[in-house]
């Protein structure tokens, strides 16, 4: 009998592990922000802990030190309270791979630890008081954990090198010194062309600090494969990681959007694929020629990519991996698939809708039954309208850029050619393109994108049904501001 | 002008943190801004972008770096120029782009000078001119304009540099003491191509504003007395042929057999090939402003300066009849109607943008004069803004009203004795309209009117709206509105690209400067 109790619990463990596992993943988020602000406080408290003011040395020297530690602190109060992600399956992740990293290598500082911000931009850095900021926008963009626990490993390298406080005190010692003094005292006396004169002292100050910044790199990286091999992971990936790295800033992929094929229907039939080009310039200016900060691979903070790759060749005597990796297990592919969702969330949350959008876009093809990236896009689409009704439009859609993919520069022409009244035809063809009534609401996303596709396309008796419904579920909820907010939406410009 | 602050050591070194992303600009170290400082470029109809002018640093004991900021429509910076010039002394009057070249009109008040630098579109230098012989009039008409921030025109009189496609640019100056004018054409390399100065033998007085280049014209309103103190003044509709410079029609549109005719516009139809005046009509024995206006006329011109046809709209009947409701009133209200601009639509309709004005009795200005005081008893006010709409075959087919808060204006002793249409020049060159521009695209399938409405009792910081009214070919008359409010210090609204406008926020106590692009929901 007992047998039988045992054999049926773990049946029943195993299908709610089979269904929890099927659930579709929705990003973190949290009403209770105390554990963030936590977090926040006490990472700031070792910053100040950690980088304590000279006794001695000129006053001036000091106050500006301490001026310099509490705007770091500041910093990393900041980005913690307002990004840490604190969700259950990629910051327990994360940290598993940084500790396991700190537990092979006794050298490194007890005090080192890892906060996983909602950063979508692909970097990771380093806090003074080996603080290791790892933004999700990096996952996404790694093949497997290998490469994640070498860029780990480099963060841990600069920690345990103590670059930031070198660096630190190296700049402010130069800026403080007598020769700097007396160049700017003559500066200033001289009274003219005093701007140009400043811009060059400037230039020699970050030449400085770039060759030392560089000459941190190269340790960082010496020392990371160093402590990547005590690990246990395959240390042929540390090369792979820099060469992903070399092309992190591309498009993961040049496909075009398919914005007619989302956006346009019978009913709204606008062609997407011909929206207006840009207007040609009536300048005809060269582009303007680079700094010498920019053409010089010597003088720049971080060596290229190619440099640093030849150089971690030699290191690992020619044991890389290089090209694509086969994705290392399914857990790593689940982190990859997540971290993405992750980013749209946090594209906007900034309130960068144009990039939300984009990036959902981007996802929907291969996940075309995902609930939730259909939300965000109507969302998006909701909000880009709440600004365009606000004059704010132009704070929250991107200029365009040739830094940008095409495909997105692409889109952010067919949004500068949205009216008010377009948004409805798109929404109403985005609906029926996707389905996006089929079912009974999955959750909060999918219920509040519902409302706002019915707003969106002005069917009011159902829109207050479902403004009801959400209110009464999800009371307070993450899109109680952005879709029944009496007020004119805020822009990330106006909260700064 | 812009003052930039001289940057302080560790500002250098400190990270941006500007959001580079969104079509906004924000600059930091602005000391001291002026409207006139940013100006928006121009081809053909559409801007293009904007020129920021400021004086940086000392670049030796006698002279100052200045610096020329050049931004494309989307607020992207395009590159700078730093030019050395007189201390203290030296500012820009004007930019002009004429399609091909830029064209930079300075002031040096050190050696009392005007000069011009001309640029083609990759910045590269094409030529410069300093004229020194400047009159009397030419230099308190600049220190004028100098306190003014450059914000004067028209009728108090303006130096300009009036861009001509394919030609050139036209600067314009006093001769004598305002008794006449000159006009000289440069080319895009800053050489002299042609002069056209009034009669030395005329005894009348004449000043001549220029108001648009066409294919081959270059249009202007002629004002002329007979006298140096004389407040009647009689204005004509003149053209000059743009590779020439001669003068080929010279029209006074205020006389008429009929009835007196008040000019406030003029503009010529390239598809007709034919000038159009347009403007109020009174009757012949009626004096303007103590009589109300029968209605608005419009004239047409052949090139030769033929009448081809006149066409008034009587406010009781043509107009009446498509009034809306809510317009009626102020119609019976005295008010009369300034022309803001005439365009012509692509569609073949023609489309008058009005803003109503009238003069009433002024209870400060009456008592002052009572008191010895040299002071106008009257004063002006502002009203409400007008669309009229011609059909092709130039009969009106519909009158838009757009209601806004009615605002003052000083007049000038001496006001009650000048026509309608004079006056409106008057107020117009006072900068007391709410009209700022019209803005159209190249096709000249869209056009918006741009107006600022305040609650002029409480000020500006109560209320602060930018209306735009559009309009085009869609047939579709849209009105958009604008909350300007902000905790800048001073806010400046400028033209921008088609479907947008340009406000420029200053933070004095910030030294920042916030310039951001608004599209409007037209």
């Amino acid at each position: 009998m007992l047998r039988l109790l045992c054999l049926l619990l773990l049946y029943t463990a195993h299908v709610y592990s089979a269904v929890a596992q099927e659930k579709p993943y929705l990003p973190y988020y949290s009403n209770d922000t105390a554990r963030a602000y936590k977090l926040a406080v006490l990472h700031r408290s070792a910053v100040k802990a950690h980088l304590t003011v000279p006794k001695s040395g000129p006053k001036e020297y000091r106050e500006h030190y301490q001026e310099v530690v509490q705007e770091a602190a500041e910093d990393v109060f900041n980005s913690i309270r307002y990004s840490a992600l604190l969700d259950s399956e990629l910051e327990p992740y994360v940290q598993q791979v940084f500790n396991r990293i700190v537990q092979a290598n006794s050298q490194l500082p007890i005090s080192a630890k890892l906060i996983l911000t909602r950063n979508p931009e692909p970097n990771a850095h380093a806090v003074g008081n080996g603080t290791v900021m790892l933004n999700v926008g990096l996952l996404p963009r790694l093949e497997n954990e290998d490469q994640l626990a070498f860029i780990l490993c480099h963060e841990l390298a600069h920690v345990a090198c103590r670059h930031m406080e070198s660096s630190m005190q190296e700049q402010l010692t130069t800026l403080h010194s007598q020769e700097v003094k007396r160049e700017f005292r003559r500066i200033i006396n001289s009274e003219y062309n005093i701007s140009s004169k400043i811009k060059a002292l400037a230039l020699g100050f970050s030449l400085n600090n770039n060759y030392h910044s560089r000459r941190h790199e190269k340790q960082a990286d010496s020392l990371g494969y160093v402590l990547l091999t005590h690990t246990g992971y395959d240390a042929t990936q540390a090369y792979r990681a820099l060469q992903l790295l070399d092309t992190i800033d591309e498009p993961e992929t040049t496909a075009p959007l398919a914005l007619s094929a989302y956006f346009g229907c019978t009913a709204f039939p606008k062609l997407f694929e011909a929206a207006p080009t840009k207007p040609q310039s009536i300048f005809t200016v060269k582009a303007s020629e680079k700094t010498v900060l920019q053409t010089t691979d010597t003088l720049k903070s971080h060596p290229d990519c190619a440099k640093r790759m030849r150089f971690m060749s030699i290191l690992a005597q020619g044991r890389v991996a290089e090209g694509p990796q086969p994705l290392s297990s399914p857990v790593f592919a689940r982190i990859r698939q997540i971290s993405r969702l992750e980013v749209v969330q946090s594209w906007f949350d900034y309130d960068c809708y144009d990039h939300a959008l984009f990036e959902a876009l981007q996802l929907l093809p291969q996940q075309p039954q995902n609930t939730y990236l259909r939300s965000v896009v109507v969302l998006s689409l909701y909000a880009l309208r709440q600004h365009l009704q606000h004059h704010t439009y132009t704070e929250v859609v991107s200029n365009r850029s040739e830094q940008n993919p095409a495909s997105f520069n692409k889109l952010l022409l067919s949004l500068y050619d949205l009216r008010l009244e377009d948004f409805r035809g798109i929404s109403a063809c985005f609906a029926e393109k996707t389905s996006l009534d089929a079912t009974v609401p999955a959750d909060e996303y999918d219920l509040a994108a519902r409302y706002a596709a019915r707003a969106l396309t002005t069917e009011t008796t159902a829109a207050a049904a479902l403004k009801v419904q959400y209110q009464k579920q999800y009371a307070g909820g993450k899109f109680d501001k952005l879709l029944f907010s009496a007020q004119p939406p805020k822009t990330a410009a106006a909260h700064r | 002008m812009l003052c930039i602050k001289r940057a302080a050591l560790t500002a250098c070194f400190a990270l941006a943190t500007a959001a580079a992303f969104a079509q906004t600009k924000t600059l930091d170290g602005i000391e001291n801004m002026t409207r006139s400082a940013l100006s928006p470029i121009y081809a053909g109809n559409e801007v293009k972008g904007y020129l920021m002018f400021g004086r940086g640093d000392k670049a030796d004991r006698k002279t100052d770096n200045y610096v020329l900021d050049f931004y494309d429509q989307d607020l992207g910076k395009v590159s700078n120029i730093t030019i050395q010039k007189p201390a203290n002394r030296f500012t820009l009057l004007k930019n002009s782009f004429n399609g091909t070249a830029f064209a930079f009109y300075f002031c040096n008040l050190k050696d009392e000078t005007v000069e011009i630098e001309t640029y083609d579109t990759s910045l590269k230098k094409l030529g410069s001119k300093v004229i020194e012989d400047l009159s009397k009039v030419d230099k308190m008409i600049i220190q004028n304009q100098m306190k003014q921030g450059g914000e004067t025109s028209s009728v108090s009189g303006k130096m300009d540099l009036f861009p001509v496609p394919g030609h050139g640019f036209v600067r314009n100056s006093y001769t004598g003491m305002a008794k006449g004018y000159a006009l000289v054409m440069y080319d895009d390399n800053a050489k002299a191509k042609w002069r056209l100065a009034s009669d030395e033998k005329s005894k009348l007085y004449e000043m001549v504003s220029l108001t648009e280049a066409t294919d081959k014209y270059i249009l202007g309103i002629m004002m002329r007395r007979d006298g140096m103190l004389s407040k009647q003044v009689s204005s004509s509709m003149i053209a000059i042929n743009a590779a020439t410079g001669k003068k080929v029609l010279d029209v006074p549109v205020e006389t008429s057999k009929t009835e007196q005719l008040s000019l406030s516009s003029f503009t010529f139809d390239a598809e007709k090939r034919e000038f159009i005046a347009v403007g109020e009509y009174y009757k012949l024995d009626d004096k303007p402003f103590v009589n109300k206006s029968q209605g608005f006329f419009i004239k047409r011109f052949s090139e030769a300066g033929k009448a081809v046809s006149t066409k008034n709209y009587g406010w009781q009947k043509e107009v009446m009849a498509l009034m809306p409701a809510e317009a009626k009133a102020s119609l019976e209200d005295n008010y009369v109607n300034y022309t803001q601009s005439i365009v012509k639509g692509a569609n073949g309709k023609m489309y008058i943008v009005a803003e109503q004005f009238k003069i009433v009795g002024d209870g400060m200005g009456i008592a002052l004069r009572a008191m010895g005081g040299k002071v106008s008893v009257s004063k002006g006010k502002i009203g409400n803004m007008l669309v009229f709409e011609l059909d092709p075959e130039a009969k009106l087919s519909k009158v838009k009203f757009y209601q806004k808060d009615p605002s003052n204006a000083i007049l000038p002793p001496g006001s009650g004795l000048m026509s309608a249409g004079l006056l409106g020049h008057v107020i117009k060159s006072q900068g007391d309209f709410d009209y700022q521009f019209m803005q159209r695209n190249d096709a000249n399938t869209q056009f918006n009117v741009v107006y600022i409405n305040f609650d002029k009792e409480k000020g500006e910081d109560t209320k602060r709206v930018i209306g735009n009214i559009a309009f085009g070919d869609n047939g579709q008359y849209l009105e958009d509105k604008i909350n300007m409010a902000s905790a800048a210090n001073y806010s400046y609204l400028y033209p921008a690209k088609p479907g947008y406008v340009m406000i420029a926020d200053y933070y004095k106590k910030k030294n920042q400067l916030g310039m951001k692009l608004v599209k409007l929901n037209i």
